[in-house]
């Protein structure tokens, strides 16, 4: 009998010391990835329930799907490159980088996928999780589906030239933490991920139409519930493809420029 | 005499550990103008949330516009609370005990326990205690109701009760440090979990919860005083909340004499 | 009346073996294979107030763990401990007031403020009254040049200034007993001479007893009259410097200058460990053959310069730990 105990006691330890010492961070990562999306389903279930059963046309199980995929949207098109830049500024880790012969901005790129399948170990059982739980239901037409593969790769580039973009701003000065806190609550708010875009005001809704943050999250998001009417898809991947130009054209024009500051102001 | 006079000397080495921050700190006024910045963006994403469910509804299980602002409120200013001077310490705590400094803190003639819970101030935090109790305010006057002198007192105790439940609950995820050096992230399971703090617990589905009032003591940190704000608090969730705390307290202090006692090589 | 007393100290861990190999690997899922590892056995010796003692021995020796043990920091497996008539262990504060610790390489200090507020801070832990305070801050600042240093963010500082205001925070209240842990290492050599003598001077001015541990040969003999070598837990040897030298050096070392070498049978005379072309040539002789293999030389050879060496302490040292001989 103590023999067993022994065994026991040697496995729960050894186990809870891995546990403990490698996988509380990808722990720590579980709960916040859920968390988000779970309070927002709760929230609005209950706005929903104290209304009869539907907000707007959206039941619980429509804001399950909603913001089950708004946060697999979001997984998909997010950057670090702000926080990346900070640090290599600050680190002077910047020059090494500018004397490849590859442009910095493909390093970032490959390791933004990387990070991301390593995720996938926490954004599966999530989501799973959420689907379980919750009780998701898509109205997905084969053409939305299509539609939802083009968006969705669209709002992957333009978000990341658009951040790219932003995080270039470094070169300009020290203090743009405050731009990109800015930026951040702007992108929660417009971009649908906080609330569904058809629950804001009119003009907040042409707002985020206007400015990319609607198609950099939000419109592959509606895609997928079929919010969108067939006759608007093409317009609005459209819509997409212009932002996503222009962004990049931005992206060109603050890259030349931020080197020469760079490179004049000191490496 | 002299432990009935403890808890007083514990203050006055609180007070010394708060000026040191705001004596080095006060240099750095974007720091505060950046912890205003972020505060004020935090609320305004609370703010537009809240709007746009009570555009579609008076009432979200119960609670009214104004006593969900108050709770707002209770969730800046128990948070501003806790990130003043817990978390810091916790952290550092950690940290020192990674870097074998924690020797340090042990030889001084000072209860260790009362060192590493308020060694590390960070003074710009007292800007969301400051933000809550304006919103609590608020959202008091807003609501309408004359508060009487019963409910400040039940929003008081559960306050002072629900503090002391988070505290034993950082320091008891902080003395794992004793016997699991390396886990420093210990810590953002609360951070993370005080998230869902921003609306009643009760609205949550049953396991969530239980989760959060018994596990990550969310509930007992904000709901239950906000709770006592708005009139809804009851005598025995009151007294739940007073001998919460005063077991909490008891059984972290104790966790923590076990690992002090493991640390420093006391055969068990 | 010893301040610090120690007997039949003793201090042992248990540690898991792990062995290679998979099948070793789950075996220990079962049965784990515990070892004792004696960091210290059978320590004993006594303090008087006001003595420098420098503990010697090689990494691991047990000198840190001795050290914690004096300092409340750990619990002796076995044995008696006492320090200014306390019992380390319990931390009381009565004791914890008068004692002091320096760690070389692990900072006191906080991080991003200046010096002078860690000062503060020590002054309200050990309620220090402020008369007393500035009076000893002043005369820290005087012996260790600290003035245009306290005001400075500690992270600005060089490892020689911070070394300095670690000592300044360190003895703020006057402790009676000082334990002081590699406190030179890694510090350039005149920081090392500075720290060296403010130690002995705090010692003659307080009178606090000093136990000290190093690597440096220059600090124990610069510091401390009395060594104790410790290696494998054990106490190898106590007492002064020079009794260290004479009981284990067995040799001295004869340098003479010749004019010239050629044609003399220099073996004869004894033990040639070096020799140049200029003429330099070094005997290694039995102490007691000093005097005779001297003489012999000076009537014999045509000596420019002779000198008579000790041999490095170093070597003295390592000589004991090799020797493993209780003295």
């Amino acid at each position: 009998m103590r023999h067993i105990t022994d065994v026991y006691r040697a496995l729960f330890s050894i186990r809870i010391a891995e546990l403990l010492q490698y996988r509380v961070a990808l722990v720590i990562w579980l709960i916040e990835v859920a968390l988000g999306p779970i309070i927002s389903i709760v929230i609005w279930s209950a706005v929903a329930r104290a209304r009869g059963g539907t907000v707007d046309g959206y039941t619980s199980a429509t804001f399950a799907a909603y913001f089950l995929i708004a946060m697999l949207v979001n997984y998909f098109t997010q950057t670090w490159v702000f926080w990346e830049f900070e640090w290599r500024v600050r680190e002077g880790t910047f020059s090494p980088l500018l004397l490849r012969p590859v442009h910095p901005i493909h390093g970032d790129i490959a390791q933004n996928i990387a990070y991301k399948l390593l995720m996938l170990t926490v954004i599966i059982p999530v989501s799973i999780l959420i689907a379980i739980v919750f009780h998701p239901v898509f109205h997905l037409t084969w053409l939305a589906a299509i539609a939802f593969v083009f968006a969705l790769l669209q709002a992957f580039v333009l978000r990341f030239a658009v951040e790219w973009a932003l995080a270039l701003l470094t070169f300009w000065s020290t203090r743009v933490d405050v731009l990109n806190q800015l930026y951040i609550v702007v992108l929660m708010l417009l971009s649908g991920q906080l609330v569904p875009l058809a629950f804001f005001p009119q003009p907040v809704q042409i707002a985020a139409t206007v400015l990319p943050f609607r198609w950099m999250v939000a419109f592959p998001v509606e895609l997928c519930l079929g919010s969108v009417a067939p006759g608007e898809i093409l317009p609005g991947l459209a819509a997409q493809s212009a932002w996503l130009l222009l962004s990049i054209i931005i992206l060109i024009v603050m890259w030349r420029t931020g080197i020469r500051r760079y490179s004049a102001v000191g490496a | 005499m002299r432990s009935f006079l403890q808890p007083f000397q514990s203050l006055r080495l609180l007070w010394v550990f708060f000026r040191i921050s705001l004596l080095n700190e006060a240099a750095y006024r974007a720091n505060f103008f950046m912890q205003v910045l972020q505060s004020l963006i935090n609320l305004a994403t609370s703010l537009v949330l809240l709007l746009t469910i009570f555009s579609y509804t008076s009432a979200l299980n119960g609670w009214r516009p104004a006593e969900l602002l108050a709770l707002v409120g209770v969730y800046f200013l128990m948070g501003g609370l806790m990130n003043v001077v817990l978390q810091p310490s916790m952290s550092r705590f950690m940290k020192d005990i990674r870097m074998g400094t924690l020797d340090y803190t042990l030889t001084k003639p000072e209860d260790a326990q009362v060192l590493v819970s308020m060694q590390q101030v960070e003074i710009w935090r007292l800007v969301d205690v400051l933000l809550g109790i304006v919103i609590i305010i608020v959202a008091m006057f807003w609501r309408g109701t004359i508060v009487n002198a019963w409910e400040i007192l039940g929003f008081v105790a559960t306050l002072i009760a629900g503090a002391m439940i988070i505290y034993s609950f950082l320091l008891v995820l902080a003395t794992i440090s004793f016997w699991y050096v390396k886990v420093d992230n210990i810590l953002v399971i609360f951070q993370s979990m005080y998230e869902a703090g921003r609306w009643p617990v009760t609205i949550y589905p049953g396991w969530l919860r239980i989760i959060l009032t018994f596990i990550v003591p969310v509930a007992f940190a904000i709901t239950v005083p906000a709770s006592a704000l708005v009139g809804q608090l009851t005598w025995y969730i009151l007294l739940g909340a007073v001998i919460l705390a005063i077991v909490a307290l008891l059984g972290a202090r104790s966790f923590w004499r076990i690992g002090l006692r493991h640390y420093t090589g006391a055969s068990a | 009346m010893p301040s610090i007393t120690i007997k039949r100290l003793r201090k042992a861990y248990k540690v898991y073996e792990r062995e290679a190999g998979v099948l070793a690997a789950v075996r220990s899922l079962v049965r784990r294979k515990t070892r004792e590892i004696v960091a210290v056995d059978d320590v004993s010796f006594e303090v008087e107030p006001g003595e420098v003692v420098g503990f010697l021995g090689p990494n691991g020796a047990g000198k840190t763990t001795t050290l914690k043990m004096l300092a409340g920091l750990l619990y002796p497996t076995a044995g008696e401990i006492s320090v200014l008539g306390h019992c380390p262990w319990k931390r009381e504060k009565a004791f914890l007031s008068q004692i002091t610790m320096v760690m070389g390489q692990r900072s006191q200090l906080i991080w991003d403020i200046p010096a002078i507020d860690s000062f503060e801070l020590n002054r309200a832990i050990y309620r220090i009254p402020l008369p007393t305070y500035r009076d000893v801050l002043d005369t820290l600042t005087d012996l260790l040049e600290l003035g245009p240093l306290l005001q400075k963010p500690v992270r600005t500082l060089s490892l020689g200034e911070r070394m300095k205001c670690e000592i300044a925070a360190a003895l703020l209240h006057r402790p009676q007993v000082l334990f002081l842990d590699e406190p030179t290492i890694g510090l350039d050599v005149t920081m090392q001479r500075r720290i060296r003598s403010f130690i002995g001077e705090y010692n003659q001015r307080f009178g606090a007893s000093v136990l000290l541990t190093s690597h440096y040969m220059a600090d124990v003999e610069a510091l401390c009259k009395r060594i104790i070598v410790i290696h494998h837990g054990i106490i190898l040897f106590d007492g002064d410097l020079t009794s260290l030298v004479e009981r284990f050096s067995p040799h001295k070392k004869i340098v003479v200058s010749l004019d010239t070498l050629n044609g003399y049978d220099l073996q004869a005379y004894g033990n040639v460990v070096e020799h140049s072309d200029e003429g330099r040539v070094v005997f290694q002789v039995p102490k007691d053959e000093v005097a005779r293999v001297t003489g012999k030389l000076l009537a014999d050879l045509p000596i420019l310069d002779v000198t008579i060496e000790d041999p490095p302490i170093e070597s003295v040292i390592e000589q004991v730990f090799a020797q493993e001989v209780i003295v």
